[in-house]
C-alpha cells in the first residue's frame, strides 16, 4: 500500500520494518560494527519503525546478558556516542538465540521464534539474515535456514541475505558459495557485502565522474597514462589476525573484493540508469575486460609479491611477516602484492591500472590516483627541465577523505620556472558533519531492497577468475615467481617499483 | 550597544579594503587552513542583531564552511552610513588535526539602503560558490527581484512574521517567477523529524489502511509557532489530496479563535474529518499530531524541552511506542540541519499553494 507522506520527503529508497538475524552474533563484526551501526540509524530516527534484532550463535547467553555486551562495547565505538536513554528503548529490540550452526532443530526454534515476533510486532514478516559467521559455516547456515523454510518470502513480505567476505577463497569455493546460495534465496534477495562500496568516497566516484561534465570526455586513453589504486596499512598481524591472514594473503584479502570493486567503479562505463543492475552491468564489464595473466611468465611479469622483514612502523620495532604470532615461519603468503591490470576495453586500451596493496607501509592510506599524459614537447616542455609532472586527480578513499588536482603553475617572478600546485577538496574540512558509517547505509539499503552497493554474482565470479591465475602461479606453477622482501615501514619492495618503471612510471608518494 | 561590543566582530575595517585585510588576516595565521562551501549572508533590521548573529554563524561553521557576510541595517537613521569588519571562526577539523576557519564580513548600514545593501553584499562573494541568504525578520521592501534573482536558497522563519499571508504570498509570487531559488522556512524546518517520523509510522499497513478512514486530526503548538501546526496540515492535506468541505460544497468550513483553528475536510473514501489546530503556552514548539480512525491512532507528540519524540501507534493489539529524534529549537541548529540537507526543498513549494489556501 502506497505512503502518500514518503513523497519527496527523503531521497533514498525507503527502507522496511524487519528482523535482523545475524549468524555469528558473538563476534567482533557484531559488537562493532553491526549492532553500532543499526544503534546510530535509531538514533538519527533512520531505523524503520519494528525492526527486530537476533543474535543467532552457538555460546550459551541469555538476551540480557547478550545486550549487556553489546551496550559495552557501542558505548567505546558508537559514531553518535552513547544514550542511555535510546539505548534503553533500543536493546528491548534486540534477543538472542542460541544454536549450533549445524543443529537442524536450532533453526526450527529461530523460525518459530521469528514468528513469534512478526505476531508481537504486528507487522510484516520480513527476514534480513547477515551471515557475519566464519566462513567455514556458510553452507550450513544456509542449507539449514532453507530446510526450516526460512528462505521463502512470506505473503507479501521479503527475505534477504547479505554475506559477509571473504565470498570464497577461489573461484571454485566461490561458485559454490553461489551456487548454494541460489538454491536459497534468490540473486535478488542476495546482498554481498563489501563495505568498501559504502564509504562516501567510494560513493562519490561516481558523482565525481558522471556529475562533473569536465572529467569524462578526457577519461580514456587519450589523456590518461596510468591509474594507481594503494591501500596502504601501517600495521602488521596484532590481534590474532595472523591466523586468518596467512590463509588468506593481501591479494585475496583485499584486492580480490575491495580493490577490484574500486577499480570497477573508476573504469566503469556510464550505466544507463542508477538501478542496482545498471549501475553493476557496467562494473562487471570492466572485470570481464580485465587482461587475465594466466601463464606464471606473464604473473611473474605483472605481479610482485612480497614479506615485509624486521623494521620501524611510526617509530615503534616490529617484527617480520614470518615472526608474527600464528603466521608459519616459512609461510609463502604476501602481506604485500603490487599489480599492473590492463582493461581492454576501447576506452582504456595500454592504460594500466596499477592496484597496491601492503601491511606495515609507513601509513594507513587508501587513494585512487588517475595520471594524466604529460602535454605535447613544445612551448612549456622545451624549457630547462620541462614541465613538473602531469596532472594528477587523486581520490582519497581513507583516512583523510577527499579530491585533490595536482597542476602545474608558474613561479612568481621575472624568469618562467614551473612547480606543482595542489587543489585541494578535504571532506573533513568542508564537511563538519562526519559520514555515517559504510554498515549504517548497507543495512538501510538492503532493508530497501537497493542492491545497487552490493556485489553481484558475476563480478564476485569474474574477480575471482583474474586472481585465481595468479595464485596458481604463486602455489602450483613448478617455477612459481619469487616472494619479495622489503623492510617494515618502507614502502613495498623494489621490485613493484620496478614493475612501474618499465613502464616510465613510478608510484606516487602518499 | 554595537560600539561597546564591536570587539566580537573583529577587526574594523574600511569598506574599501575588506578583501585586503582578508588577505593579511590569512598571511598571520598560516597554521589555519580556510575553508568555504558557500557564501552565507545573513540579513537584520532588528538593533545590533550582527553581534548575535556573529555568534550563530561561529556554531554553524563548525558543520558548514562559509563565508559569512553578516548585515545589520538601522533603515531610519537619518544619516547613511557604512562600517565593516572582519574576523575567522576556527574549529578543529573532525581528527583534530587541522584548525579549519571561515571568514567573516560584518556590515553595519544605517539609512536609505537598498542600492547600497546589494552592493555591499555581491561585492563581496566567493565567486562561483552558492549563496545562502538568511533573511531574519519581517520580509521589507528591500526584498526585491534584484536581489532575490542572485540567490540560491533563500532562508527565512515564518514564525517571525507579523502577516505571514502577505510575505508567504510574496514568496509565492517570486517563486512562481521561475527564480531558480530554494525556500527554505525555519519553521518548516521544525516540523521535519515530526513529519519523517509520521510518515514512517504509515508505511506500517495497519495506519495505511486507516489512513482513508481518518476522523479526527490533532495538532497541538505553541503559540509562537502557529505557522508550524498549519504547515503540517497542508502537508497532511497536500499528500492525501483530501478535500476541504468548502471546497466540495459541504457546510462547515472552519472555525478559528486564539486557543484553537477548526477545520473539515473529506477524505477519498468520504469519511469527514475534523481538524483542530490547538495553540497551547505549555507546549512544545510542535507538541502533537495525531490521527485517528475508529481502529486506529497515529501519534507523533513531544514534551517541552525534550530532544526526543514518542512515535506511537496503536490499533487494536498492535502497538509501536519509541522514541526519535526532535528538531532542534536553536536557529543555529536549523539552519545546520537545513544547509545539510540541501536539495530544492520541492515539497515546501509543493505544499505552499494549500498552506496558503488554509491561511486565509
Amino acid at each position: 500500500m502506497k505512503n502518500p507522506f514518503r513523497k519527496d520527503l527523503v531521497s533514498r529508497s525507503r527502507p522496511e520494518a524487519c528482523t535482523v538475524v545475524i549468524f555469528g552474533a558473538t563476534g567482533d563484526l557484531t559488537h562493532r560494527k553491526l549492532v553500532p551501526a543499526l544503534y546510530n540509524l535509531q538514533v538519527e530516527g533512520a531505523l524503520p519503525a519494528g525492526v527486530r534484532i537476533v543474535g543467532f550463535a552457538r555460546r550459551d547467553k541469555s538476551d540480557q546478558e547478550f545486550r549487556t555486551g553489546l551496550e559495552e562495547l557501542n558505548k567505546k565505538v558508537s559514531r553518535s556516542g552513547h544514550d542511555d536513554t535510546i539505548w534503553s528503548e533500543f536493546e528491548q529490540t534486540i534477543h538472542y538465540h542460541q544454536s549450533e550452526f549445524q543443529d537442524e532443530e536450532g533453526y526450527q526454534r529461530l523460525a518459530e521464534r521469528l514468528d513469534e515476533i512478526d505476531r508481537e510486532r504486528g507487522g510484516k514478516g520480513n527476514r534480513l539474515f547477515y551471515i557475519a559467521s566464519a566462513p567455514s559455516f556458510f553452507d550450513d547456515v544456509l542449507e539449514h535456514l532453507k530446510k526450516a523454510g526460512l528462505n521463502k518470502n512470506k505473503e507479501g513480505c521479503w527475505a534477504r541475505v547479505i554475506v559477509e567476505k571473504p565470498f570464497g577463497t577461489d573461484l571454485p569455493t566461490a561458485q559454490h558459495l553461489n551456487e548454494v546460495v541460489s538454491r536459497t534465496f534468490e540473486e535478488e534477495d542476495t546482498y554481498r557485502i563489501d563495505h568498501y562500496l559504502g564509504k562516501e568516497t567510494a560513493q562519490n566516484i561516481m558523482v565525481l565522474r558522471f556529475a562533473n561534465a569536465i572529467f569524462e570526455p578526457l577519461w580514456n586513453n587519450n589523456y590518461i597514462s596510468h591509474i594507481q589504486i594503494t591501500c596502504a596499512e601501517n600495521l602488521g598481524m596484532e590481534g590474532g589476525r595472523g591466523g586468518y591472514y596467512d590463509k588468506a594473503g593481501a591479494l585475496r584479502d583485499m584486492v580480490q573484493n575491495h580493490l577490484l570493486q574500486l577499480l570497477s567503479l573508476v573504469a566503469m562505463e556510464p550505466p544507463t540508469d542508477l538501478s542496482a543492475d545498471g549501475v553493476r552491468d557496467e562494473k562487471v564489464k570492466v572485470l570481464r575486460s580485465m587482461r587475465q595473466w594466466d601463464t606464471p611468465e606473464l604473473v611473474a611479469e605483472n605481479v610482485v609479491r612480497g614479506q615485509y622483514i624486521a623494521g620501524h612502523v611510526d617509530g615503534e620495532k616490529v617484527v617480520g611477516y614470518r615472526e608474527e604470532d600464528r603466521v608459519d615461519p616459512e609461510s609463502m603468503t604476501e602481506s604485500y602484492v603490487a599489480l599492473k591490470v590492463l582493461i581492454d576495453t576501447w576506452r582504456w586500451s595500454e592504460v594500466p591500472f596499477y592496484v597496491r596493496m601492503g601491511k606495515q607501509l609507513p601509513k594507513k592510506a587508501t587513494e585512487i590516483s588517475v595520471h594524466f599524459k604529460e602535454p605535447p614537447t613544445v612551448l612549456f616542455n622545451a624549457l630547462a627541465g620541462g614541465v613538473p609532472g602531469g596532472n594528477v586527480l587523486v581520490i582519497r578513499i581513507q583516512p583523510d577523505e577527499g579530491i585533490s588536482l595536482r597542476m602545474v603553475s608558474k613561479i612568481p617572478g621575472a624568469s618562467l620556472r614551473l612547480e606543482p600546485v595542489k587543489m585541494d577538496f578535504h571532506y573533513s574540512t568542508s564537511f563538519g558533519k562526519g559520514s555515517p558509517e559504510a554498515y549504517e547505509r548497507l543495512l538501510l539499503d538492503c532493508m530497501a531492497g537497493d542492491a545497487t552497493l552490493f556485489a553481484r554474482r558475476d563480478e564476485v565470479e569474474e574477480a575471482w577468475k583474474f586472481i585465481d591465475h595468479i595464485e596458481h602461479a604463486w602455489h602450483n606453477s613448478e617455477e612459481p615467481p619469487p616472494m619479495a622482501e622489503f623492510v617494515a615501514g618502507t614502502w613495498g619492495p623494489k621490485e613493484a617499483d620496478d614493475l612501474l618503471k618499465k613502464s616510465g612510471h613510478k608510484w606516487r608518494r602518499l | 550597544m554595537l560600539d561597546k561590543c564591536t570587539r566580537a566582530l573583529g577587526k574594523e575595517v574600511a569598506v574599501g579594503s575588506v578583501d585586503q585585510e582578508l588577505r593579511l588576516l590569512w598571511e598571520e595565521d598560516k597554521a589555519s587552513t580556510n575553508a568555504s562551501l558557500m557564501n552565507l549572508a545573513v540579513y537584520s533590521e532588528e538593533d545590533d542583531a550582527i553581534l548575535k548573529n556573529s555568534e550563530i554563524v561561529q556554531a554553524i561553521t563548525k558543520e558548514h564552511a562559509c563565508r559569512a557576510i553578516l548585515i545589520g541595517i538601522d533603515r531610519d537613521a537619518s544619516d547613511a552610513s557604512i562600517r565593516a569588519w572582519i574576523t575567522a571562526h576556527c574549529h578543529l577539523s573532525r581528527q583534530g588535526s587541522k584548525s579549519v576557519c571561515c571568514e567573516q564580513i560584518a556590515f553595519q548600514l544605517t539609512g536609505r539602503a537598498t542600492g547600497r545593501l546589494r552592493n555591499t553584499v555581491f561585492a563581496h562573494l566567493n565567486s562561483d560558490l552558492p549563496l545562502v541568504f538568511w533573511w531574519q525578520g519581517e520580509l521589507s521592501d528591500i526584498f526585491t527581484e534584484r536581489l532575490y534573482s542572485l540567490i540560491d536558497r533563500f532562508i527565512f522563519d515564518s514564525a517571525q512574521w507579523s502577516e505571514p499571508l502577505l510575505s508567504l504570498q510574496k514568496i509565492n509570487r517570486m517563486l512562481g517567477e521561475g527564480v531558480g531559488l530554494a525556500p527554505m522556512d525555519l519553521e518548516w524546518t521544525r516540523s521535519y523529524q515530526a513529519r519523517l517520523a509520521l510518515a514512517a509510522l504509515f508505511d506500517d499497513p495497519l495506519a495505511a489502511q486507516a489512513l482513508e478512514y481518518t476522523q479526527q486530526i490533532r495538532i497541538v503548538v505553541h503559540p509562537d509557532h502557529r505557522m508550524a501546526g498549519m504547515q503540517v496540515l497542508a502537508w497532511i492535506v497536500q499528500s492525501t489530496g483530501w478535500q476541504r468541505s468548502r471546497d466540495l460544497g459541504l457546510c462547515g468550513d472552519q472555525d478559528n479563535s486564539d486557543t484553537e483553528d477548526r477545520f473539515y475536510f473529506e477524505t477519498h473514501q468520504g469519511s469527514d474529518v475534523t481538524v483542530r489546530v490547538e495553540y497551547d503556552a505549555s507546549s512544545a514548539t510542535l507538541g502533537l499530531v495525531e490521527l485517528s480512525s475508529a481502529d486506529c491512532v497515529v501519534r507523533v507528540s513531544r514534551e517541552v524541552g525534550s530532544a526526543y519524540m514518542h512515535q506511537q501507534l496503536e490499533a487494536g493489539a498492535h502497538q509501536i511506542d519509541r522514541l526519535v529524534p526532535a528538531a532542534s529549537d536553536d536557529a543555529s541548529e536549523l539552519v545546520a540541519d537545513q544547509l545539510s540537507r540541501g536539495g530544492k526543498n520541492t515539497l515546501y513549494r509543493t505544499m505552499l499553494p494549500v498552506y496558503l489556501d488554509l491561511l486565509k
